[in-house]
């Protein structure tokens, strides 16, 4: 816990001179230990640059008090008042081209805010380490199944697992988890007022200790709150705490009732340590519960995320290499048990692992905006330094040292400059509070996202340095004794700036190259986003509002199950208005799980497979517009009593049964039950628009009773609100205690599924556009100035014949020429560079014709329209002008 | 006669509370929590360095093995007998000032 050092750094180079300085800087040191303790190492970071930056400056700038003495003196050049002088002069010049200046402050502070937003989001995840005790040593353990099994069974492991990995494995100071599908259980938690429906995380007894995360409040599980039947017992996150006991301590040791049952608060999370920001972001977690790791839940199958903490000294390697014999191990000691395998990987890349590409490609966009800016903002200044270098002449002919001149230009520059970076850190700090309270895209820690102090000083360190070494140029370039010359030259209008004027062209290819990659990758994910969108879900979004049930009762018998399903989507289906109403147990693009099975008469030896289970009640498929391709639907007739039947997708039933009929043949599940395929539906994009349908199977609620999530869709032509106000009350008339709040349409989970792309694709577009504004910028500048400067030339032209076309043609070229260059090298960076963008490409070639050929296009007729104008401009020059010139 | 300004006064009179530790940090402390004077660092070492030039305050550096310091040394801060000499003169000012005020104030 120390202070910024690079605050540190600046407050001591302000205080070198004081000999109290070094008691100084401990006074500081000794308010940010006390602040750190009270309220957090982040707000006394805050604390400490703001700090120490106000008594840097008030060090610095230390005036003296007017006496008699000083007033004596005030007429003599103190290096004071010959800095104020400078600093007038300069603010002097700023008013005089306000135009100019307001526009680079606003260039630079755009390239800092995009800079720094997109690393705000990017360093917590990735570079920050994360908020647990030496998170260095805490691994993920998966579950590697094979195939493409991408479903969240795929990854998670049995809790036998862990429990005989706790036992034999010597690499681990700590073995916990959690259960990845605690979402599938809903608690409706009556305290005074609406019954409100929560979600609790299962975790094993030690998850806080192992992460090593204090309570705010109270203590974590007991080992005998962590058996099975133990003492009942809940944590509290921090944010329910909050918002529903009022941050009150004294909850901790009282009673509160979920699902009709007592258990005790024994703990409050700390602020720091949200549960579903960091393992299941876009789900929130009201409280953590004991999730027992046992035989009992063994039997539920791959249902745990397993984490570890390595001892100190040992490797990810050798754990696995530990774990892998361990497994081996069991494998022969029990050859019938299936599920049996670890991976081991840091968890912070298991956790940023997903959107490392993302992350990647959005801090190079940003990174070449920023670049783009400094070239813009160089280009910017290049062109005025011309008139600069005749105003640096006269200034030095009466006398101005070099040093003073070069000053003077460095406080023009950095004043702009400085403006561009308030204006920078205010639209960051706009940009990051937004971008953190975001609901729509699911990235871990997206919703702590803070601005980053250390990446808004880069980004506007870097604006500015390349802002003052241009400055200089003017002052360079009238060398000693020049000044009359560069008077003479200057006032003759002569092309003597051709080597500026190359200058200022090469940074033009550089920028329409820069801007050329943007637009590129931009084409690439918007043609990957229409493939996306034009992908067939096989279910209809519109027109369809789903609600998460959890009716308050436990069922005694399927029976009784069915009896309740059938009032309630019969009654819904009553409603005047609503056209179809389902249940199932997880709606699409929402959760899922995997289950093992075989074909009846495969050979038992032959690899089990695995399908997506979806439990529904008759009705659910006509309401999502899932069309039956052969065979017939589930009806309320296929009970517990009745033969096992379900319906499979049509290219799970391909791979499944390949080149037969599927209806009538069977598949066994791991209870051993056979199951008769009776129907064909078309596949419905399951886990995300982007991924294969695999095989899913439909099984009848009151035959596979495994569920504890009922979703209800109802499909109507109802305005929102009226169908919302109906089914509510209808459920309410069905069970009187059931949570009705919490409804959303299809399309918003359509929405949810492609945010992540949307959210990239929105910031790449911003960046595009401001590359290309930026580039037709430079192209405009450059021209205008070269047309300017060779206006007597042109003239010259003219007056010896040259024609209107002509001149306005060589100009145009001139345009067309740079910005191919530029477009060409662009488009070879581009091709090196999409390999970064392969995982986030859907549908679409990486040198996919289209984006490439259409960002030539934009980006030569943006270069053509900014160059038209300096075009006509010249095309006006008469011959006199040549004569004016002489 | 030497003229105090009322932050000046105050500081030294802290300074002489603190005898003990006498620290910038505690002299802030007391001035916020006991005078009621909220004041920023800068204004604090603006008033010390004051001081000093007038002659009024002493200090030398002092090593600190504290972690909460960093490391960084204290600066024991001393009233020398000209600033004792001042804070006196300024009270005798204030009393008899006050005392021939008396009830006015208060009835006021």
């Amino acid at each position: 816990m120390s202070p910024p050092r690079l605050a540190i750094a600046i407050l001591a180079r302000a205080l070198r001179r004081d000999p109290a300085g070094p008691a100084i800087l401990g006074d500081l040191h000794e308010d940010f230990s006390l602040l750190c303790r009270k309220h957090g190492e982040a707000s006394a970071c805050r604390w400490y640059w703001r700090e120490s930056l106000f008594l840097a400056l008030s060090r610095i700038v230390r005036l003296p008090r007017p006496n008699r003495w000083t007033m004596r003196r005030m007429n003599a050049p103190t290096p004071f008042r010959s800095f104020a002088q400078d600093a007038s002069y300069a603010l002097r010049s700023v008013r005089r081209a306000p135009g100019f200046s307001l526009f680079t402050a606003l260039i630079i502070g755009l390239g800092v805010a995009a800079a720094t937003a997109v690393f705000s989001v990017v360093r917590p995840l990735t570079l920050a380490p994360l908020p647990f005790k030496d998170p260095g040593a805490l691994v993920w353990i998966s579950n590697v199944t094979e195939g493409a099994n991408t479903s969240l069974s795929g990854v998670t492991s049995r809790s036998g697992n862990l429990r005989d990995f706790r036992e034999r494995s010597t690499s681990f100071s700590g073995l916990t988890g959690y259960n990845a599908f605690f979402d599938q259980n809903a608690y409706t938690f009556a305290g005074d007022g609406e019954p409100q429906r929560l979600v609790g995380a299962g975790v094993a007894h030690d998850l806080l200790e192992v992460l090593g995360v204090d309570p705010l409040h109270g203590r974590g599980f007991t080992l005998e709150e962590g058996l099975w039947g133990g003492p009942r017992a809940v944590i509290l996150s921090h944010g329910f705490w909050r918002q529903r006991f009022d941050g009150d301590p004294g909850v901790v040791g009282t009673g509160i009732t979920l699902n009709q049952e007592p258990f005790t608060v024994v703990g409050v999370l700390p602020r720091s340590f949200d549960f579903s920001s960091f393992f299941t972001p876009g789900v929130k977690v009201d409280f953590l519960l004991p999730f027992p790791v046992g035989s009992e839940t063994d039997q539920w199958g791959n249902t745990m995320v397993i984490l570890g903490r390595l001892y100190q000294g040992v490797t990810p390697e050798r754990a696995q290499a530990e774990l892998d014999a361990i497994v081996t191990g069991l494998q022969e000691e029990q050859p019938d048990r299936w599920g049996l395998a670890a991976e081991v990987t840091p968890l912070q890349a298991k956790i940023a692992g997903p959107f490392m590409p993302a992350f990647l490609l959005l801090s190079a966009a940003a990174a070449i905006l920023l670049l783009i800016v400094c070239v813009n903002v160089s280009n910017l200044l290049l062109a005025r330094s011309p008139g600069r270098s005749r105003e640096v002449a006269v200034r030095k002919a009466f006398g101005a040292s070099r040093g003073r001149l070069a000053r003077q230009l460095v406080l023009e520059t950095s004043g702009v400059a400085l403006v561009g970076a308030v204006l920078g850190g205010g639209l960051a700090w706009g940009a990051t509070r937004a971008i953190a309270r975001t609901r729509a895209v699911q990235v871990p820690l997206l919703d702590q996202t803070e601005m980053d102090l250390s990446a808004y000083f880069f980004a506007a360190g870097v604006a500015f340095l390349a802002g003052l070494l241009v400055s200089l140029v003017p002052a360079l370039q009238v060398g000693e004794g020049a000044e009359a010359t560069v008077l003479r030259t200057e006032a003759r209008g002569s092309t003597r700036g051709r080597g500026g004027r190359k200058l200022r062209e090469s940074l033009v290819v550089a920028e329409v190259a820069m801007a050329c990659v943007l637009l590129v990758v931009g084409g690439l994910l918007v043609r990957s986003f229409r493939e996306v969108l034009r992908v067939d879900l096989g279910f209809m979004p519109e027109n369809a509002v789903a609600w998460q049930l959890n009716p308050s009762t436990d069922f005694r018998s399927v029976t009784e199950l069915g009896v309740v399903t059938r009032s309630l989507t019969e009654r819904v289906r009553e409603i005047p208005g609503v056209e179809a109403a389902g249940l199932i147990d997880a709606l699409p693009l929402g959760r899922n799980r995997s289950w093992g099975f075989r074909v009846v008469g495969e050979a038992e030896n032959e690899e089990g497979r695995s399908l997506f289970p979806h439990i529904v009640a008759p009705g659910y498929l006509e309401a999502m517009r899932v069309p039956l391709l052969a065979g017939r639907p589930l009806s309320w007739d296929d009970n517990e009593e009745s033969a096992l039947v379900v319906m499979m997708n049509e290219s799970g039933a391909r791979q499944v049964f390949p080149g037969q009929d599927p209806l009538g043949l069977r598949i066994r599940l791991w209870d051993s039950r056979e199951w008769e395929v009776v129907g064909v539906v078309r596949d419905v994009r399951h886990l995300s628009p982007e991924m294969d349908p695999g095989i899913q199977v439909y099984f009848s609620h009151t035959q596979m009773p495994d569920i504890n999530t009922l979703d209800l869709v109802v499909r109507s032509q109802l305005p929102m609100d009226h169908a919302v106000g109906e089914v509510s009350s209808a459920l309410r008339e069905i069970d009187p205690s059931m949570p009705t709040g919490e409804f959303w349409t299809l399309e918003d989970s359509v929405d949810r599924a492609l945010s992540a792309r949307s959210f990239t694709l929105w910031i790449l577009s911003v960046y595009g556009g401001v590359a290309l504004l930026l580039a037709a910028l430079g192209i405009y500048g450059v021209l205008a100035q070269s047309v300017a400067e060779r206006s007597p030339e042109i003239g010259i032209r003219m007056a010896l014949g040259a024609s209107w076309q002509e001149v306005v043609g060589s100009v145009l070229g001139r345009t067309l020429a740079l910005a191919a260059v530029g477009i060409l090298a662009g488009g070879l960076v581009s091709l090196w560079a999409g390999r970064l963008l392969s995982t986030l490409l859907f549908g679409v070639e990486m040198t996919d014709p289209v984006a490439y050929g259409g960002m030539a296009v934009i980006l030569l007729g943006v270069a053509a329209v900014a160059g038209l104008v300096p075009a006509l401009r010249a095309g006006r020059i008469r011959g006199t002008r040549a004569l004016e010139a002489l | 006669m030497t003229k105090l300004g009322q932050l000046e006064f105050l500081v030294l009179l802290s300074v002489l509370r603190h005898r003990e530790e006498p620290y910038a940090n505690r002299i802030r402390l007391d001035l916020e929590e006991n005078a009621g004077r909220r004041i920023t660092r800068g204004a604090l070492y603006r008033t010390l360095d004051r001081l000093t030039e007038k002659g009024f305050l002493e200090w030398e550096l002092e090593p600190s093995q504290s972690p909460e310091r960093g490391g960084h040394p204290m600066r024991r801060l001393l009233l020398t007998e000209n600033g004792i000499e001042a804070v006196r003169e300024t009270r005798d000012v204030l009393d008899t000032f006050l005392q021939n005020t008396g009830p006015a104030l208060d009835d006021a």
